[in-house]
């Protein structure tokens, strides 16, 4: 019987949808390898989502509900799962969803632990009993698969967006069990100064149409030409982590490796050049679109139609023809 | 007040543009077709050490496992201004996980001497190296911050900066020692991009000899690469559209009508 440890991140809005994958992800591991599924559960305020985990795959789950939690840092989460694992007994593999924090508390504990790790997992499936992990590389050209060897434990994973899709089964029951360990004082050594998260004022992943801005856009008027364009679409705004930096677009419109990812029906990327860090969140759109000065963006190179130009001049003109297109289709 | 400020940077393969299979027959790299470039997100965290330099006259050290492949990153860090390089070579070290090259670093930082702020690139999603930063971090027990996109101040004792996180960021302070690892969204014409080699340097540095730390005995891998499996290319229909051609604007949003993605 193996365990499996999955590190549950919360928002407002109860278990993240990450967090929710690796979960079902775990439950399928334990299918296939007879194991046990743990949910981990630190943070303040974590206890009101008692029962979330279970009904999305857990057999138990393990809170941790302090205000000494918030805001997350490295140093008491890493001592906090290292007493959880002396007290409950330690895991033989412990996930986490690959987010800021995933990867942030992972690679530490994992050495702290002197055990082995891999971050930002797209594969992950037992072998032979042992476990084996696959990650994209060379522009998505090559999957390497890892496998972890030793007998140190847990081995420590980070799973990326898309590992599995959600599950949830309400008829699931399990144990909740809370835990109230001791975190000392001189762990917090770190702050937090500010903390400055938008709220999710829009839910990019259910958009079918997204016009995202990036760097390329150039200013803040400009970057009203997108929004202009999403509107005439019936579309959303999205935008690539620079946009945001410079308060063109809002935090919770961005999409990429620290915002969303999204698999609308059509994407227009304008001025954005397609950085890694961008493309995870969006090359999965059914059909792309990208407006860009640049023709060796490396954005043309997955976009179904390719606009080499200046958005002020091409966005215009779409809107000017989409305009046309509804009135003809109007009168029809 | 200077500080001893250290960074960790990479030679690692250019994966832009990649128009070759990166693969050859038998799963094995074709090193041969590829081309290397220095991390990016290390040059971003070289770039946020040489501005303290430049603001307090701390000292920079760089550390990279060597030996070059086509693009020697410690000679293009001298170029950039940093104090001093340290090539830190032991045999296999190019094959080692994240976690043995942490602990190769840790040791050389024991030949090299003491550092008040670490910094490293945080790794590409892509990135043959991960989270080298971080298990430095915990296997030292120093705090981290990761995600880095600013470094706001480093005084008193105290390292400030921004992080990125979902939706957000966050300003953290971190008492020294500490390590970052860098991660930089760039705008165009943004201050925190990286310098460019300088020709002075250049010529000053171009002999320059480049200490080496010879590491015996390496801390035997974790994680070992099972096989390299090539992925079938995205076969994407692509069609260029001409801009000033209002006919084949019009044409790409029938396209889409026909399909139904607009509607």
């Amino acid at each position: 019987m193996r365990r499996i440890w999955v590190y549950v991140e919360l928002d407002e809005n109860g278990v993240t949808d990450l967090s929710m994958q690796c979960l079902a992800k775990a439950r399928e591991l334990a299918s296939q390898m007879d194991s046990s599924v743990t949910a981990v559960i630190p943070g303040h305020g974590s206890s009101s989502f008692k029962g979330e985990a279970i009904r999305r795959g857990a057999d138990r789950e393990l809170i941790v509900d302090s205000p000494a939690l918030r805001p997350y840092t490295t140093i008491p989460y890493k001592m906090l799962l290292e007493d959880m694992m002396r007290r409950e007994g330690c895991p033989d593999i412990l996930i986490f969803p690959s987010s800021t924090t995933g990867n942030d508390l992972a690679p530490f504990l994992s050495a702290s632990l002197g055990t082995g790790c891999v971050c930002e997992c797209d594969t992950i499936s037992f072998e032979d009993g042992n476990l084996s992990v696959g990650r994209m590389e060379f522009d998505g050209k090559v999957l390497t698969r890892y496998k972890v060897v030793g007998d140190e434990r847990p081995i420590v994973v980070t799973l990326k967006d898309g590992i599995a899709e959600p599950y949830e089964d309400p008829s699931r029951s399990g144990s909740s069990v809370f835990l109230d360990p001791e975190i000392p004082e001189e762990a917090m050594i770190v702050k937090v100064l500010r903390r400055d998260v938008a709220r999710r004022s829009v839910d990019l992943r259910s958009a079918r149409i997204i016009v995202a801005g990036g760097a390329g856009v150039g200013s803040k008027e400009n970057f009203g030409l997108i929004e202009e364009l999403a509107r005439v679409l019936g579309g959303e705004v999205g935008a690539s982590r620079p946009a945001v930096d410079a308060g063109w677009a809002s935090a919770d419109r961005q999409i990429g490796q620290t915002g969303v990812v999204v698999r609308p029906e059509l994407y227009i990327a304008c001025g954005i050049s397609g950085a890694v860090q961008h493309r995870v969140g969006m090359m999965n759109s059914k059909k792309i679109i990208a407006i860009n000065t640049d023709p060796s963006a490396p954005i043309f190179r997955f976009a179904h139609y390719r606009i080499v130009g200046d958005l002020t001049k091409v966005i215009p003109k779409l809107i000017k023809l989409l305009g046309e297109r509804g009135e003809r289709f109007g009168e029809a | 007040m200077p500080y001893e400020i250290f960074v960790f940077v990479r030679e690692v393969w250019d994966t832009r543009d990649l128009v070759v299979d990166p693969l050859d027959s038998s799963g094995a790299i074709r090193e041969s077709v590829l081309s290397c470039r220095f991390e990016p997100e290390d040059l971003n965290a070289l770039e946020m050490a040489l501005k303290v330099k430049d603001s307090d006259g701390s000292r920079v050290t760089v550390m990279a496992f060597g030996p070059p492949r086509e693009v020697d990153v410690l000679r293009e860090s001298l170029y950039r201004g940093v104090d001093r390089v340290f090539r830190i070579e032991g045999s296999g070290i190019e094959g080692l996980d994240a976690f043995s090259k942490a602990c190769a670093i840790e040791r050389a930082l024991k030949v090299v001497g003491k550092f008040d702020l670490m910094l490293f690139g945080v790794d590409v999603v892509e990135g043959e190296n991960a989270q080298i930063g971080s298990h430095l971090a915990g296997i030292l027990g120093l705090p981290q911050a990761t995600y880095v996109e600013s470094l706001e101040s480093i005084k008193d004792g105290f390292v400030t900066c921004k992080r990125a996180i979902e939706g957000g960021m966050e300003e953290v302070i971190l008492p020294l020692p500490a390590i970052l690892t860098v991660g930089v969204a760039l705008l165009v014409d943004d201050p925190r991009a990286p310098r460019p080699a300088k020709a002075k340097l250049k010529l000053l540095h171009k002999k320059t000899q480049i200490p080496s730390i010879q590491l015996e005995e390496l801390v035997t891998p974790k994680v070992l690469v099972l096989e390299r499996i090539p992925m079938p290319a995205r076969e994407i229909e692509s069609k260029d559209i001409d801009p000033e051609d209002e006919g084949a604007l019009m044409r790409m949003i029938e396209e889409l009508k026909e399909e139904r993605i607009l509607r």
